[in-house]
């Protein structure tokens, strides 16, 4: 694997950033921490830049089998993207993108026309060509990430890390730049982390999320796996919106109201409260519950703009309003209405062993 | 035209007071600006000239004169750029590093400013003068650092009552302003770019000179303009160190107050008329800076 650190430890007072986190990062994967504000993600990624360094004795950071955690960023030269870009405001984006080239020692930097050729080519690797002259305050904030990437590309890193590299922008861009990042690293494969609260980016880009709870990697996987297989309810509820149920665990299912859903996989358990989660494309809704194990429950409200329609349902016996999404036709086809009583049906029940509330 | 439509007068905006009360203020802004500000500016020259351009061109060539500009010179010379090097590592420390006893250092550095000059010139008597802390004489009442007074009985040096002492006068009061003019520049200015040139590759040294002081460069000459000002007019401190011997350990300053005890008024004036020409050259480089400052941060402003 090319990044390897574990049992990493950081804190800042009372705050414990990082509690203890492992995590190995194959070659030439692109992997993105995501996780809420506070949970320690760019603490993670400027450990490994050796812009901070680990609290505890035993922590390691390696970079393709070398240890370097007590190597500074400077010899490190970890390609690093910054959040707000910090781009030399004085230096044109020519020489922005120059810099970690020119403050070579004489011995190993580049003769000056290399440097040009060098420069050039990322200008046209990140589409900035007619942009070198002019300096990071004429750009806008699309243009100056991608010369913040150019800028770490410059040094052929071995590792590029990448700190919110879209949470500045607005949504159009970050979308169109997002899609360019995936392309970039299929056409460079460069070991790629990148830091984002922002689950939809991690799923879309990343090949492996690694999610990241009060400094602990809670899972790490591939979109699918977490998203089909979240380990915590955590990870289930971070990972897209959920809907709760109480009800109680038996042998191999789980009692909501009067009906049984089965829980595959699940057997020995003998009738303990539990909370089954759901997502709200899982759940189906008709008038006909002949055959199917369905609950009754009332329609609230329902929200048919967008790509897919949003219901709001309440169950006869009390709990918690929950959400339905259904297609467009189905929707047209079943015109629920506000008042209206209809069956519920549940699919890809989960339920967690441990206590979670949200 | 415009009569025949007054609401559309462009001049008649409605939050303008009526003509009387604008002419008013402007003509006492004005005249406080002519009495507090051009009026002494012009005294100095034309008193400086009372006695014709003969007399002007002797009072500021002659030997006393000229060596009181010589050592206002020596003086700032040397105490600008100690308190530009002073003052950059101290708004460095205080703006890009967290450690304990950061206010305090903080209140040091302003010390100068709250202080009267001339208490300034007094302490140094005291942990200087021959009596003093670090006295020269071996008599002195509290040999503290008897080696240094050896060094200097040996080498036969004074601080006080000679030139050693008036630029550490200087110093001491010109300390504060290029930290001060830094340190919420670089505050403001954050850590992130030094961060970034250090994961390029770039050592301690590279990313001062190549990161650090390109972002400070105009703030820094700011400051050194302020300090160059203040170090060339200071009086109180300097003259309480200089010990008044005509030729040798006076600056302009004490020059003019020289001349003017001795009712040598046209002297004094010429001799503070080189001074106030210092301090014109200066405000024109000051203003002509905060003009390619202004050119140079108005497209790249946004961070």
């Amino acid at each position: 694997m090319s990044v390897e650190v574990s049992q990493l430890v950081k804190k800042f007072g009372s705050f414990t950033a990082l509690n203890g986190v492992n995590l190995r990062v194959e070659s030439g994967e692109l992997v993105a921490l995501l996780g809420p504000s506070g949970s320690g993600k760019t603490t993670l990624l400027r450990i490994i830049a050796g812009l901070e360094f680990p609290d505890n004795p035993e922590a390691r950071v390696a970079y393709y089998g070398e240890d370097v955690t007590r190597v500074s960023a400077s010899e490190r030269k970890a390609g690093f993207a910054f959040q707000h870009y910090a781009l030399f405001r004085h230096l044109s984006v020519f020489e922005n993108i120059a810099f970690g080239l020119r403050v070579r020692p004489a011995a190993t930097r580049p003769p000056e026309p290399e440097i040009r050729a060098r420069v050039e080519k990322l200008l046209h690797l990140v589409q900035l060509e007619p942009m070198a002259r002019r300096f990071p305050g004429q750009l806008s904030g699309g243009q100056r990430q991608r010369v913040a990437l150019a800028r770490a590309l410059a040094v052929e890193p071995k590792v590029l890390l990448l700190d919110e590299p879209f949470g500045a922008l607005d949504a159009k861009v970050r979308k169109d730049l997002r899609r360019w990042l995936r392309q970039l690293h299929d056409e460079i494969h460069l070991t790629t982390l990148f830091v984002t609260h922002d689950q939809e980016e991690a799923l879309e880009v990343a090949d492996r999320v690694a999610i990241l709870r009060e400094g602990r990697v809670e899972q790490i996987g591939t979109p699918e796996e977490i998203y089909d297989h979240p380990a915590s309810p955590f990870v289930y509820d971070f990972l897209g919106n959920v809907n709760l149920f109480s009800g109680r665990v038996k042998d191999g299912g789980v009692v909501i109201g009067e009906t049984e859903f089965a829980l595959p996989g699940r057997t020995g358990e003998v009738n303990t409260t539990a909370v089954a989660f759901v997502r709200p494309h899982d759940i189906r809704i008709t008038r006909n519950p002949a055959g199917a194990k369905t609950f009754p429950a009332r329609v609230i409200r329902s929200n048919a703009a967008g790509p897919v329609a949003n219901l709001e349902l309440a169950r006869l016996d009390g709990g918690t309003p929950f959400t339905v999404q259904l297609s467009k036709e189905l929707f047209q086809e079943l015109a629920p209405k506000p008042g209206e009583q209809v069956h519920v049906e549940l699919k890809n029940v989960r339920v967690f062993s441990e206590d979670y509330s949200i | 035209m415009s009569s025949a439509t007054p609401n559309h007068n462009p001049s008649r905006h409605p939050a303008t007071e009526p003509a009387w009360v604008r002419r008013l203020l402007i003509g006492v802004a004005l005249l406080f600006i002519g009495l507090f500000l051009v009026a002494p500016l012009v005294s100095v020259f034309t008193q400086a000239l009372v006695k014709g351009p003969g007399y002007y061109w002797q009072a500021v060539s002659n030997p006393l004169a000229r060596s009181a500009i010589g050592l206002t010179l020596l003086t700032a010379g040397v105490a600008v750029p100690l308190n530009c090097v002073f003052g950059v590592m101290a708004a460095w420390a205080v703006a890009k590093f967290e450690f304990r006893g950061k206010s305090l250092l903080l209140t040091l550095i302003d010390l100068p400013f709250s202080i009267s000059p001339v208490i300034s010139g007094l302490m140094l008597v005291l942990v200087f003068g021959e009596q003093g802390w670090l006295g020269r004489y071996e008599d002195a009442e509290h040999p503290w650092f008897p080696w240094l007074q050896q060094w200097l009985n040996t080498h036969n040096l004074k601080i006080i009552y000679a030139v050693p002492g008036m630029i550490l006068a200087t110093v001491f009061v010109t300390f504060p302003f290029v930290a001060r003019e830094l340190i919420p520049l670089m505050e403001a200015q954050g850590r992130s770019e030094e961060e970034a040139a250090r994961v390029l590759g770039a050592s301690g040294w590279q990313t001062f000179w190549r990161v650090t002081l390109p972002n400070i460069k105009w703030g820094l000459l700011y400051g050194v303009i302020l300090c160059n000002a203040r170090a060339m007019g200071e009086f109180g401190a300097v003259s309480v160190v200089s010990g008044h011997i005509r030729g040798e350990t006076d600056t302009i300053p004490l020059h003019v107050e020289a001349l003017y005890d001795g009712y040598d008024f046209a002297g004094a004036f010429a001799a503070a008329s080189v001074l106030t020409l210092l301090a014109l050259v200066t405000l024109a480089v000051k203003t002509w800076i905060e003009h390619q400052n202004a050119a140079q941060n108005a497209p790249a402003d946004k961070p």
